[in-house]
């Protein structure tokens, strides 16, 4: 039996354990953006170190100014300057879970039922984006260390609960802890499949800024009878600077939102449209037809490789049962803005901010609440050596060669390991577009999580030599 | 006659002001069911006033706090005479915060301010007892000095009134043929300031509705769907930033159908009121006006019609930030109506035209109530104005102003929608009046003129 198809059967016959663990650590209701559950986040992080810990990890809670980051050691014996360093990170915090009446079942009692599909599924909060993705790196190395006692490189785990909310708190943490984390390469565990049967490496990762404006108008909510006409709404303010961001043909125009971006390569743009993406499928998977990005892009390369501005969230005035007759003295909206490689996401929200300023009519002022961290843009090299080991062991295990994709969600920490630790990242995950991750019923298909680890535990064989 | 009923009035006056003192000190609350029984003795209280007048008045029971209803006919006449109807209200505002009160709030107080003004201090001074009293004393003054009132009256008296007058509608539908008369008067309006008197003739309409846009089945991740996916707040805000053109008219085709201008005579005269639009403005911290180009603040509230968002939301509107790309956005409106604009009618316009604006993968869906109610205006010529408005001038020496009001008020709509009788409004309020505030008022001068002008509006219904 050659040194993966032992960890290969190690995996398939202790799969149930790691189903076993995976639902503890998603029982833990770990929403980072809300304080209400920092004690749960705490406790996510110490489950994480203490699953380290079983591993032979030398583990430590690390205090930020967020929430805790759980940083996991190993060196195999042996070591020496020339042995590979490998970073893996991933995150323990999720999205909230709201609103949980659409919920099937509770988001935080995880539960496996079979899908439309008739394939086992994990469903919980949290059961892909980050905790069953992250699970599968960790349970691959510990069938590894299991069958053959040591990993072939030195291993530094990094699990952060920030991912979901300020990503500016890891940023800082890595900025201070430079010697902690520095490797030679980060494995990262966010990403989806191509498809149902076909891996990605993601090697185009769009950036992100977000930002919350509040408009506002009369002193007070006033009687829309006696100042309805005369007094301006800050909600039809809001909703015409709002709806004045597209143009009819999808195009952002906010003066100076499109600087400094770099084009597709002529080349990228060939082999996607080699992929025959059915975005009639993607999008009905949703419930939707029609792209509604920029005229003259594929739907494809609007979510991988286009910027955009997205409102998030848009609140003002009554919004309970029946009918108050009110002109409200404030509006607000939640905006985030994807950024591709060489836009810059301070300048994009000051020029949004602008943007907004321009428009204001008389009587209204307008304030940002600034949100979060802001990323820019990333593309990978696909020459790395760690980008081959992980193309052929990709193809051994789902019989197909992976695609390399772009993905339109941020993953803010590849932008920061590049930037503070001039690190690249191999970007492998085993999501679908179906796990409806940030939405209620999320999923990670049982076979996602198997094969996951499977795939890692074939990524570390290649590493092996 | 009429100079004859207004000494009658005059040398009553102390006694008047004494009869409403009594009636102040009934704490008639009618919100909080602990002074349930003070409404009782309240609405009492009306019905041996006008028994002692001569009307046949009687406390007729509903399912929440009595109504008073009193008929008087006058002794057979060679000439007929309109038969109207007042209508008023026995019960008050809750008085909390009673610390904030400089005088008990149910011992009426009479007290000349710093200003040389004389003013009673208590709750339902001003609303309505003082205001409703006026009427009464007003019939007291013509049966003292003539023997008996000139009109054919009914008087309608509600005590449910400050808590959404729940029982009003049913008794309205049940006493259709006993309470339907000529025309209606109310009094529980403002006069334009202390020497002016107004009449409130124009009450805007209101419809409303509440759309909801659905884009994307589920909420979205707006990483992985950001750019191709329709996002339904995006469709949303672009509905209701095309409501408005560039000079605050409302864009919607149709909208502004039964939409007529107010005459010369009537922006003569909201012209010549010295309103300060700055100051109506400032108060609520605003400075310009934001509606039609063209059209004044007065105009703008009282006589031309709103599409207004009252309320939005959709996707994430927590702490911090959710990248969603929600599934749906939500707006409440409502649409302020004068003229002939019709209800119905301007939520089908509006449908139209939303419907015209979504991309065809977005869906659309209108959950309003329906119903709403179209203006209640009445015409400068509507003879019980005329006549109305010549005894106030003969009163005050001053053109009533012909008001509007951008609200609504739900009894004009109950009158003229039950009993098919139109309403004129005067009142004899003061804004800083406290109305529903701790240390309400009533000046006494509002009380003495609001007394003379019935009498001479009730001797202007019987020429």
């Amino acid at each position: 039996m050659s040194a993966v198809a032992a960890v290969l059967k190690h995996i398939d016959e202790h799969l149930q354990a790691s189903v076993d663990r995976l639902f503890e650590l998603i029982r833990i209701p770990s929403v980072g953006t809300d304080p209400r559950f920092d004690a749960h986040c705490r406790k996510a992080a110490s489950w994480t170190a203490k699953e380290l810990e079983t591993l032979g990890f030398s583990t430590s809670l690390h205090e930020t100014t967020g929430q805790p980051v759980v940083i996991g050691k190993y060196s195999p014996e042996g070591t020496s300057p020339h042995t590979p360093h490998i970073l893996f990170y991933g995150h323990y915090d999720v999205q909230p879970a709201d609103p949980v009446d659409l919920w099937h079942s509770p988001p935080f009692e995880p539960e496996i039922r079979r899908g439309k599909d008739g394939k086992p599924q994990i469903f919980g909060r949290g059961a892909c984006d980050d905790k069953g993705q992250f699970m599968t790196f960790i349970g691959a190395c510990k069938a590894w260390l299991c069958v053959h006692g040591k990993l072939p490189f030195r291993l530094t785990v990094l699990i952060e609960g920030d991912e979901e909310g300020d990503t500016s708190h890891l940023d800082r943490f890595l900025v201070d802890n430079k010697g902690e984390v520095a490797a030679d390469v980060a494995f990262i565990c966010d990403t989806e499949m191509w498809e149902d049967k076909t891996p990605s490496i993601n090697t185009f990762l769009r950036g992100c800024v977000a930002d919350e404006v509040v408009i506002t108008g009369p002193r007070i909510d006033l009687h829309s009878g006696y100042y309805g006409g005369p007094a301006v709404n800050p909600i039809k303010v809001l909703s015409r600077i709002l709806a004045s961001i597209h143009d009819k043909n999808g195009k952002v125009t906010i003066p100076g939102f499109y600087d400094g971006m770099e084009p597709i390569p002529a080349g990228t743009r060939k082999e996607w449209a080699k992929l025959k993406f059915n975005h009639k499928q993607f999008l009905g998977d949703v419930g939707l037809g029609i792209p509604a990005g920029e005229m003259g892009f594929t739907a494809l390369e609007q979510i991988w490789a286009r910027p955009t501005a997205e409102v998030n969230g848009i609140l003002g005035g009554y919004s309970g049962a029946g009918v108050k007759t009110v002109i409200p003295a404030k509006a607000m909206a939640k905006l985030t803005f994807r950024l591709v490689s060489g836009q810059n996401p301070i300048k994009v929200r000051n020029a949004f901010r602008k943007f907004v300023r321009s428009q204001l009519p008389a009587d209204c002022n307008v304030s940002f609440v600034t949100q979060g961290g802001a990323s820019s843009g990333v593309s990978v090299s696909t020459d790395s050596p760690y980008v081959k080991a992980a193309r052929s062991a990709l193809a051994a295990e789902w019989g197909k060669p992976p695609v390399m994709s772009g993905s339109g969600g941020s993953i803010p920490v590849v932008e920061s390991f590049k930037r503070h630790l001039k690190m690249d990242s191999l970007l492998v995950g085993f999501g679908r577009e179906t796990d409806s991750v940030h939405s209620p019923n999320e999923k990670y298909d049982l076979e996602s999580f198997h094969k996951g680890m499977r795939s890692w535990a074939r990524i570390i064989a290649e590493l092996n030599g | 006659m009429t100079e004859k009923v207004l000494s009658a009035a005059d040398a009553n006056f102390e006694k008047s002001l004494a009869r409403l003192f009594d009636f102040l000190r009934i704490p008639s609350i009618s919100t909080d069911a602990t002074f349930a029984h003070e409404c009782e003795k309240a609405a009492q209280w009306v019905a041996t006033e006008l028994t002692a007048l001569g009307f046949h008045a009687e406390v007729r029971k509903t399912p929440g706090r009595p109504m008073v209803v009193a008929h008087y006919t006058p002794k057979a006449t060679a000439r007929k005479v309109p038969h109207v109807l007042f209508y008023g209200h026995y019960d008050v505002q809750p008085v909390d915060p009673v610390d904030l009160w400089n005088t008990p709030p149910f011992e009426p107080t009479r007290k000349k301010d710093a200003d040389g003004v004389e003013r009673m201090y208590g709750r339902g001074t001003a609303d309505d007892k003082g205001q409703l009293m006026t009427f009464v004393e007003a019939a007291r003054a013509w049966v003292d000095a003539t023997g008996g009132l000139p009109i054919k009256a009914t008087f309608l008296i509600e005590g449910e009134e400050e808590s959404g007058s729940p029982s009003l509608i049913p008794f309205l539908k049940a006493n259709k043929a006993e309470l339907s008369c000529d025309a209606a008067f109310v009094c529980d309006t403002n006069m334009w300031d202390a020497m002016t008197p107004a009449i409130t003739t124009r009450l805007r309409g209101l419809v409303h509705e509440e759309i909801t846009v659905t884009g994307p089945r589920i909420d979205l991740h707006s990483g992985m769907y950001g750019g191709a996916a329709m996002n339904p707040i995006r469709v949303l805000t672009k509905v209701l930033a095309a409501l408005h053109d560039k000079n605050g008219k409302v864009a919607i085709p149709g909208f502004y159908d039964g939409v007529g201008p107010i005459s010369t005579a009537t922006r003569k005269q909201w012209n010549s009121l010295k309103f300060s639009e700055k100051k109506f403005m400032s108060e609520v911290g605003l400075a310009t006006p934001a509606g039609e180009k063209g059209k004044s603040v007065l105009e703008q509230i009282w006589a031309r019609p709103t599409a207004e968002v009252n309320g939005i939301w959709g996707g994430y509107t927590g702490a911090g930030t959710k990248t969603v790309l929600p599934s749906k956005a939500h707006a409440k409106l409502t649409f302020r109506l004068v003229g002939k604009q019709n209800p119905e009618k301007i939520l089908k316009a509006f449908q139209k035209f939303a419907k015209g604006l979504i991309p065809k993968d977005c869906k659309l869906e209108f959950s309003g109530h329906g119903g709403g109610a179209p203006a209640s205006e009445i015409s400068e010529d509507n003879l019980f104005i005329r006549k109305s408005a010549a005894a106030l001038k003969a009163e005050f020496k001053r053109e009533p102003v012909l008001l509007g009001s951008g609200g609504s008020i739900p009894i004009v709509r109950n009158f003229k929608d039950i009993l098919g009788m139109d309403s004129v409004l005067v009142g004899f309020g003061l804004h800083d009046d406290a109305i529903h505030s701790p240390n309400e008022k009533y000046n006494l001068s509002s009380y003495k003129r609001g007394i003379r002008s019935w009498v001479r509006i009730m001797g202007a219904l019987a020429e």
